[in-house]
């Protein structure tokens, strides 16, 4: 019996690895434009196309009174008379991009812009909740055989199957546990600590008025920004994993480092809470710089009044702010 | 857990992996913690609701057997049977019957609020506790011995593979089963691997792949057109065989793996020219338990023929309930109830017998069966008697709207091929029809299956629509 079903397994290898012949030649490609549109936009990439865009909701503007609709990219390409291709998705990081990115192996642009947003490397943001249909995307992106991959996305097998409870119970841990490192004594040790001594009112914001909202907006900018990224961050292996793309496939790589609020976070939460962010900052310009990336440092070059959120940190800009970046990035293209 | 996930797919080959390596008189402890691994990765402490319904209904058992006295007997048998019902009302019927006691008082005038229970149903709790109160019922009846090894009962409580969703086996069959020596036999793998490979294809490809089309119309249908809505209505009585056809063969090539039979529960429901047929072929083990602990106990056929058509409804109404706390299903229940009435007064009126022969009369019967059970699934489907009532207006009047444009994707195809595959397998089981062919035509229809599976599943991996129940 056990040589008959030792045969019957044989076969089914065979017929299985015949199977995902089969697929990659028929339905992938229909599959990758239904679950990943932008990895098949990076599939289906123009010959002609000089640089590809890679970014998020700051690539565009959400604001209808804004003096131009035009993106930062299509701004980069008026502005550096280059064709650039933006594949931009809202909420997409790194982790997402690197899949995207290696779609593009058919086609040979002079480089890529990858956008890096400053908080993606916190804690809120890598355990976010709200990246389902990216993660379905990049799930049929995976290395594994392909027929594989297919099958785990109709298991659900594409998403860190726990609760939003569970989610939140890794953040809070980590905000709870893990240490802030400044080369000088701060009174606050992480993040939590911080934040308990905002909400009890212990926290002395820089003579502003204190009411319940800058309260609140004041605890959000220390929880997305206060974080030390080191080499353990999963997104800057993510970065990694992109600009040695760019080496290895001799694709010149651009990090367009996105502006943040730093007058907000000054006003309100202070000079140590930007020391943190101007340090991560140059961490990762020195970490890929000596990776043979280009980074470009937009992080102080929008003016508070071009932030088009002023109660929450976001990375929106409005005509003003993304001219600014696209000036800035072509530039460096030229 | 559920059968469609990868969670499942490692937990099956392990538990009969370790099956065929324990000496059979250990086997009951692994099926017993192994069903209770499977039952708790649901809501863990929901188990002790399962645990609660083993050491009532053995205790009853053992009792009903001792107890000398018909009436003690008797009585033992209604405190488990209420018991039993009690859970059953407590976690499914409690807000329900609360709404509908605060709208009788409403009208009455006297007006109360009750506090409403915020809970998760018990996964499968009317299917466990209609399985464990047949058990009851047959030692009182003295067609069942009282089983005195608590693990075997339990097991037949507990039993993975069909205890969150059927079939709803009798202790007679199951509990022996259970208890029966099993050799390692290479069919009874051929056997069990075909149905699991059967069932998931009909679950993951067929019902995973309709369920997002029908989703979308019932969720909205006042944009889509008649068209739409009527696809959506044929596309729903697909789905929910699919659903539960799918689940029910995972569940009996699980315990073929084991050497464990169970009764099947579909044979061709849709290939049926009246209702009554419909339910010959439609969860089976549900239509023989409310058969045999509900409609013969009032009296069954043998009755006037006012009372025999209470009876029906009776089975109707209540079978609709069982489905769910809400009065669209009770509607459901009685709908069915009213066309079986109907198709038997027409039958007995005009002595109208049909034919076993393919014949144009049997395929227009057949269509219009297909066409009212569908019509009737909408009450089932629907949340509430609004949404019952945008569906059938839509399906009337929303013939000016423009096409949605919704993407079927493979869900026309399947939902051929489902039909078409019941056509072909009559009303075979599927791995004994692929028993019959050549190892180059089952090759063939496995490479189908598995391309459909693995290649073309739908992608928004749905519970199975039994499980609410």
């Amino acid at each position: 019996m056990v040589k008959k079903i030792g045969i019957k397994i044989v076969l089914l290898v065979i017929v299985v690895t015949l199977l995902n012949c089969i697929y990659q030649f028929t339905l992938l490609k229909r599959d990758i434009g239904q679950m990943a549109p932008c990895a098949y936009q990076c599939l289906k990439l123009p010959k002609n196309v000089d640089y590809v865009y890679f970014g998020e909701s700051s690539n565009f503007t959400t604001d209808r009174n804004d003096s131009t609709t035009l993106s930062i990219s299509e701004l980069i390409g008026y502005y550096s008379n280059k064709k650039i291709i933006a594949i931009d998705t809202p909420a997409v990081h790194a982790g997402i991009y690197k899949y995207w990115i290696k779609q593009l192996n058919n086609a040979k642009p002079k480089g890529i812009i990858v956008t890096m947003n400053l908080r993606s490397f916190g804690e809120d943001w890598i355990n976010s909740n709200l990246e389902t249909n990216l993660n379905r995307g990049v799930r049929i992106l995976k290395s594994e055989p392909i027929l594989w991959n297919r099958f785990l996305l109709s298991l659900k097998n594409f998403e860190d199957e726990i609760t939003n409870a569970a989610r939140d119970s890794v953040i809070q841990k980590q905000w709870r546990t893990k240490q802030l490192h400044f080369p000088y004594e701060f009174k606050y040790k992480t993040v939590k600590q911080w934040d308990n001594a905002i909400a009890m009112g212990l926290y002395e914001p820089q003579g502003q008025p204190w009411d319940s909202k800058r309260i609140e907006l004041t605890a959000h900018l220390v929880k997305n920004y206060a974080f030390n990224i080191d080499e353990e961050n999963p997104r800057v292996k993510d970065f990694d994993e992109i600009a040695r793309w760019g080496l290895k496939n001799n694709v010149k790589v651009y990090f367009n480092l996105l502006a943040e609020n730093v007058q907000l976070a000054d006003s309100l939460v202070g000079e140590n809470l930007v020391f943190l962010m101007k340090n991560n900052r140059d961490f990762l310009v020195k970490r890929y710089v000596n990776l043979g990336a280009v980074v470009v440092d937009n992080l102080e070059k929008v003016d508070h009044k071009s932030f088009l959120e002023k109660n929450w940190p976001t990375e929106h800009y409005d005509y003003k702010g993304r001219i600014n970046i696209a000036k800035i990035i072509s530039n460096k293209l030229n | 857990m559920l059968f469609n996930s990868l969670h499942f797919l490692l937990f099956l080959p392990i538990v009969v992996l370790l099956y065929y390596t324990l000496p059979t008189k250990f086997r009951w402890v692994l099926i017993f913690f192994a069903s209770c691994y499977f039952y708790m990765a649901f809501v863990p402490k929901y188990i002790l609701i399962l645990f609660a319904i083993i050491i009532l209904d053995y205790s009853a058992g053992i009792l009903i057997e001792k107890i000398k006295g018909k009436k003690f007997k008797l009585l033992t048998l209604i405190l488990s049977l209420i018991c039993n019902v009690g859970l059953l009302a407590f976690f499914k019927y409690f807000n329900f019957i609360n709404i509908n006691l605060e709208w009788l008082a409403d009208i009455l005038g006297v007006h109360f609020k009750t506090q409403l229970l915020e809970i998760i149903l018990p996964i499968g709790l009317s299917f466990h506790t209609f399985q464990s109160m047949s058990y009851t019922i047959e030692v009182y009846r003295g067609n069942q011995k009282a089983e005195k090894h608590l693990g075997y009962f339990a097991n037949y409580v507990l039993f993975f593979p069909q205890m969150v969703a059927g079939p709803i086996e009798k202790y007679a069959t199951l509990g022996q089963e259970l208890k029966k020596k099993v050799e390692l036999v290479y069919e009874n793998f051929s056997s069990g691997f075909r149905l699991i490979l059967f069932g998931l294809f009909i679950k993951m490809a067929i019902a995973d792949n309709v369920a997002p089309i029908v989703n979308q119309v019932y969720e909205n249908p006042s944009s889509f057109n008649s068209l739409e809505i009527f696809i959506a209505i044929l596309l729903f009585s697909i789905q929910i065989y699919a659903d539960f056809y799918g689940y029910s063969t995972i569940a009996i090539g699980a315990a073929k793996l084991m050497g464990i039979n169970l009764i099947d529960n579909f044979k061709t429901p849709y290939l049926t020219r009246s209702v009554n047929e419909f339910w010959k072929g439609w969860h089976i083990s549900l239509t023989s338990w409310f058969r045999e602990y509900l409609f013969i106990p009032l009296g069954g056929s043998r009755v006037g023929y006012a009372r025999w058509i209470i009876n029906i409804m009776i089975i109707f109404l209540v079978s609709g309930l069982w489905h769910g706390a809400n009065w669209t299903f009770v509607i459901w229940g009685g709908l069915h109830g009213i066309v079986y009435l109907t198709e038997r007064g027409f039958n007995k009126l005009f002595k109208f017998k049909l034919n076993e022969n393919f014949s144009l009369l049997n395929l227009v019967l057949g269509i219009k069966n297909f066409l009212v059970v569908s019509f009737i699934w909408v009450f089932f489907r629907a949340e509430s008697f609004e949404k019952v009532k945008m569906i059938f207006q839509g399906l009337i009047h929303n013939t000016n709207i423009p096409e949605y444009k919704l993407h079927y994707n493979y869900s026309l195809m399947f939902a051929i091929t489902l039909i078409a595959t019941d056509v072909v397998l009559k009303k075979n089981r599927v791995d004994s029809y692929l028993e019959k062919k050549s190892t180059f035509v089952r090759w063939a229809i496995y490479s189908v299956l598995l391309f459909g599976l693995l290649a073309m599943s739908g992608i928004e991996n749905l519970p199975f629509i039994y499980f609410q129940f």
